[in-house]
């Protein structure tokens, strides 16, 4: 994750004089899908870059010690050893970006990460996840009890109250959703997230980071997600401490996009190990 | 080793994370050409035509230079050969019903759809553009057209029947669809080196039993007169350069074939400070760097967001990517030697006119591409701001108010497209209606569907295609627009006093006199005196225009209801006065009972067009656009109209109740032989403005010569006295398209 900000005096004024055209917007979503199409090399390249800034994500209720150590394992091995060196990209340290767990679960996979050997964050989501109708008091505590299990990354949901009222706060990092919403990452709204942050960066020179989470299962998206930074912020937001993007499924395809594009060959899910 | 090649670009790419090249294979096309030997003639009458000792010319790739194919340059015969098919064809698929050619044009979308990937690797190869916008957009839009005039093709069955064959000056695949469903036979004329247009011809003609029907033959631009001399050939359109349209209109004016011209491509970006602003650069790259549009933009944007503009386009015109047109990945794909030239000319003007050039990256001047180019600074009286815009420039100028952006937006002889970007749904609305041109976006730019017309105002051309205006086989009109019966005489000059009272000038509500202080005699049947009439000369005529001109604001913005309230009124009055007006049309030796039938036919015409005022546009659904399309249908301007000599009463009113129905003001010379009449009606009226006995000196083909100065549009009779009487010639749909002209109005939806 970026450096903590200087930030900035909040000015209302930026959030109610922005304008932002839902039928346009819509229309740029449709076109940056079919516009930047990334092939052969490039598509192998791009999709490690994409594993590198994947926070991959359990948030089950039956999550126990034993998942969170295969995906906590899965985050340094996320792409089979054999195809990584068939791209001469073995000893590049290509780990996901984070694991992201309950609060719960921290204990869990901090063990499991030193176990591996590696220091990978682990990121948690706190504060009352995924509603954040709870008391500042507990989600403050929550926070605190992750950060002492040895979280470094916290994902917080914020007050959706605060915000449809008016009462904006300002952050780091913003997430598209938590993930567990019927409707969560979609690139209408991405594309007016990252334009505030282009927007947020040319006024102060801050650089907010930017995490799309819930519904990205293909490989396919994620180059799509990838370019769209690309094409809205630059070359810049293309890393792991400005991109993420939270997902479980996500891996397993990118992984047999790779082992395609090694291989020639679709690989079963059986030929890659399960996270 | 092919994997260690790999696998160290791999490594790379990771750290720059370059876009790498996504090339569309070609294969597909270059076998058709093998088809062809690569070597391409004519489409005619369902068969390929070589004929022997004609010049050649290369049909090149504009990014590399490689020769793709030689394509035969058509001769005069050659060119009457494809003529002569058409007509031969025209007989058997004219008499076929509706539903047959409907059939035959929905198997025609399905080829298209079959062999999509033909056409547009074939079209991208050799013209350069972007396989995207071509691949998604062309493509699929051509074949939309032909499956909705397909179905239109069934309703419009007796509307149209009898028409003949009809020469096409240039393509835009749209023309074939409206003209093709309604029965007509098309040739149309390609530049040299089009081989799109022939390969959709093959496959129309190999769809079986109408082969002549599409027929394509490439040649050099002068041949287009020589198609438009065919005998049989009763409808020119042409898309082009303004210039070229003009030179055509000249040529071909009092010839029989109708002209209907699409010229220019220049098109206007509105930029208010209540817009989203990203979303409004994301039109502009749609409307000037994305391969969608031939030509440039014109960008107008408020000042107080010009700032925040300039850097956001800037910016965006970083990301934007030239290169091959077959890269699906890129952006902008090369237009050829004329169209890079063509750019440098303006840019360097605009740079010695004082101009500032923003351009992303360079080129190497031998380069085949042309970056994206924004000009902006250029002072508002030098020449370049006055030139067409040219592809891929976008020209910027601030304005301060919505008003002013109306005055500089409409300050330009060019009327073709635009788009509005505010969030303020009063303010959108209020520029849109006031934009002088064919189609307006609020809020998106170059949004096409074949269910919404096209078409534009002033110069860019009154020819209108798509939607309902499918029928509109003679061209609509522009603002000012100039109906004209040919059959003018000379004055007799005169200057002896008369018993009669005399008739003045009825301009601006008022009789009053004419300059030229003179009158004429109107003589009846016997020859014996009727009255005097005024004489009005050029000067009673600009009068009687700017008249017209200060009437036109308060009476354009009247209710429809008070429309036809007036037109009622005029109908109340024509009654009151029938014995007084049989009496006339009797002296002028018109028999009593069709004197008596005269009158009253035009009662009823003024009462029905009165009717009429109230429907005139309507909303359109269009597919994948949330939000209605309104097809607008506002008035001309002034009309200047000379009404013919046969039925002077009933022509005068034909003529005159759907100009005012739409809105219009009217300059009207009544019947050079009979004119009293008119001059009775006039009384009432304080709308119109009339200056009486014009003298012109030739008819149609005079009109139409003149016409090109500026491409107005006209409509003249060409001698043929026309049936007022009868309500298809009289009162038909006809009369209200030409009096009124079309706005598409694109009103995305969404909060």
């Amino acid at each position: 994750m970026s450096a903590h900000q200087q930030g900035t005096e909040l000015d209302l004024s930026w959030i109610s004089k922005i304008q932002v055209n839902k039928p346009a917007v819509l229309r740029r979503a449709e076109q940056i899908q079919a516009r930047r199409p990334v092939k052969k090399e490039w598509q192998a390249a791009w999709l490690l870059k994409a594993v590198t800034c994947i926070d991959l994500t359990t948030l089950s209720g039956d999550d126990t010690a034993s998942n969170i150590q295969r995906l906590c394992y899965k985050a340094k091995y996320p792409i089979r050893e054999d195809l990584l060196k068939a791209l001469n990209m073995h000893d590049k340290g290509i780990t996901t970006a984070a694991v992201c767990v309950y609060p719960a679960r921290v204990c869990d996979a901090v063990r499991a990460l030193k176990a591996a050997g590696c220091d990978i964050p682990v990121a948690s989501v706190a504060t009352g996840f995924p509603a954040a109708q709870t008391h500042l008091k507990t989600r403050l505590e929550e926070i605190r009890l992750a950060v002492e299990d040895g979280a470094t990354e916290i994902d917080v949901v914020i007050n959706r109250t605060l915000v449809l009222t008016g009462q904006w706060k300002g952050s780091d990092f913003i997430k598209t959703s938590t993930g567990k919403e019927t409707v969560n990452a979609t690139f209408p709204v991405a594309i007016v997230m990252l334009r505030a942050i282009r927007d947020f960066f040319w006024k102060t020179g801050n650089k907010v980071g930017f995490k799309p989470a819930g519904g990205i299962r293909s490989a396919k998206d994620s180059l799509v997600w990838l370019s769209l930074i690309k094409e809205e912020l630059g070359d810049e937001w293309m890393k792991p401490e400005l991109f993420r993007i939270g997902a479980s499924t996500l891996l397993a395809d990118i992984e047999r996009q790779i082992y395609h594009h090694v291989t020639g060959r679709y690989a079963a899910y059986h030929d890659l190990p399960m996270s | 080793m092919a994997a260690t090649r790999t696998a160290s670009r791999a490594c790379e790419i990771f750290t720059t994370l370059e876009y790498g090249p996504a090339p569309e294979s070609h294969a597909c096309a270059l076998a058709w050409l093998d088809t062809q030997d690569r070597h391409l003639g004519h489409y005619v009458n369902g068969q390929w035509l070589k004929p022997e000792h004609r010049s050649s010319v290369p049909c090149q790739d504009p990014i590399t230079g490689e020769n793709l194919a030689s394509c035969l340059q058509a001769q005069s015969e050659d060119v009457a050969a494809a003529v002569e098919a058409a007509r031969a064809s025209l007989e058997n698929w004219s008499t076929q019903p509706g539903a047959i050619r409907a059939q035959h044009l929905t198997r025609l979308a399905k080829v298209i759809q079959k062999h999509q990937r033909l056409l547009w690797t074939l079209e991208s190869l050799v013209t350069g553009r972007a396989v995207r916008e071509v691949r998604d957009r062309d493509v699929p839009l051509a074949q939309q057209l032909l499956q909705y005039h397909a179905v239109q093709a069934h309703t419009q069955e007796e509307a149209l029947a009898g028409w003949e064959p009809m020469g096409v000056g240039s393509l835009d695949s749209s023309v074939l669809n409206y003209l093709l469903p309604p029965g007509c036979t098309v040739v149309v004329l390609v530049p040299p080196a089009s081989p799109t247009p022939l390969l959709l011809a093959q496959l129309a003609g190999e769809l079986g039993p109408f082969p002549g029907i599409l027929n394509v033959i490439s040649g050099p631009a002068s041949l287009g007169p020589v198609l438009a001399a065919q005998p049989g050939v009763q409808k020119v359109a042409f898309c082009g350069a303004i210039e070229e349209g003009r030179a055509l209109r000249r040529t071909l004016a009092g010839w029989v074939p109708e002209l209907g011209l699409a010229l220019g491509a220049e098109s206007l970006l509105l930029l208010t400070e209540v817009a989203d602003v990203d979303s409004a650069v994301e039109g502009i790259v749609d409307a000037a760097w994305s391969d969608r549009s031939p030509g440039g933009l014109r960008l107008l944007i408020q000042e107080a967001v010009w700032d925040e503009t300039m850097r956001r386009l800037q910016e965006r015109m970083g990301r934007l990517r030239c290169g091959h047109g077959l890269d699906g990945a890129v952006d902008m794909g090369a237009r050829g030697a004329a169209a890079r030239d063509l750019a440098q000319r303006y840019v360097s003007e605009a740079q010695s006119q004082g101009a500032q050039v923003f351009q992303a990256g360079s080129e190497p001047s031998d380069s085949p591409f042309f970056p994206p180019t924004l000009v902006s600074d250029l002072p508002p009286a030098s020449p370049c701001t006055q030139a067409e815009v040219p592809w891929p420039l976008v020209v910027a100028s601030p304005f301060r108010t919505a008003k002013e952006a109306l005055a500089v937006a409409n300050g330009t002889p060019r009327g073709g497209s635009a788009s509005v970007w505010s969030e303020r749904l009063g303010q959108a609305l209020e520029l849109a209606y006031g934009l002088q041109v064919g189609t307006v976006w609020i809020n998106a730019h170059g949004l096409r569907d074949p269910a919404v017309p096209m078409g534009g105002c002033k110069e860019s051309g009154s020819s209108w295609h798509g939607g309902q205006d499918v029928s509109n086989h003679l061209p609509a009109w522009g603002e000012g627009g100039f109906w004209a019966g040919a059959a003018l005489t000379h004055p007799h000059p005169s200057s002896s006093c008369s018993p009669a009272p005399p008739y003045g000038l009825f301009v601006g509500g008022r009789f009053q006199a004419p300059g030229a202080r003179s009158s004429r005699p109107i003589r009846d049947s016997q020859g014996s005196l009727q009255g005097y009439v005024a004489e009005g000369g050029a000067k009673d005529i600009r009068g009687a225009v700017e008249a017209a001109h200060q009437a036109a604001p308060g009476w354009m913005s009247q209710s429809p209801a008070a429309r036809a309230a007036l037109l009622w009124a005029l109908a109340a009055a024509l009654q009151r006065r029938e014995p007084n007006l049989v009496s006339r049309l009797e002296r002028h030796g018109v028999e009593l009972k069709v004197a008596k039938a005269e009158v009253e036919l035009s009662v009823k015409r003024l009462r029905a067009w009165g009717a009429r005022v109230q429907a005139q546009g309507c909303a359109l659904q269009v597919a994948e656009l949330r939000g209605p399309v309104l097809r607008l249908r506002e008035p001309l301007g002034v009309l200047a109209i000379v009404c013919p000599d046969e039925w002077p009463l009933l022509a005068f009113v034909s003529l005159l109740a759907p100009a005012l129905a739409h809105g219009n003001t009217v300059v009207l010379v009544p019947s050079g032989a009979c004119p009293i009449p008119a001059l009775e009606v006039c009384q009432p009226v304080d709308m119109l403005t009339m200056p009486l006995c014009l003298s012109p000196h030739q008819g149609s083909q005079f009109v139409e010569w003149a016409s090109a100065g500026n491409l107005k549009p006209v409509w003249v009779n060409r001698g043929c006295p026309r049936a007022w009487d009868q309500e298809a010639e009289g009162a038909g749909p006809e009369l209200g398209r030409r009096a009124a002209r079309t706005k598409a109005l694109w009103l995305p939806m969404g909060d």
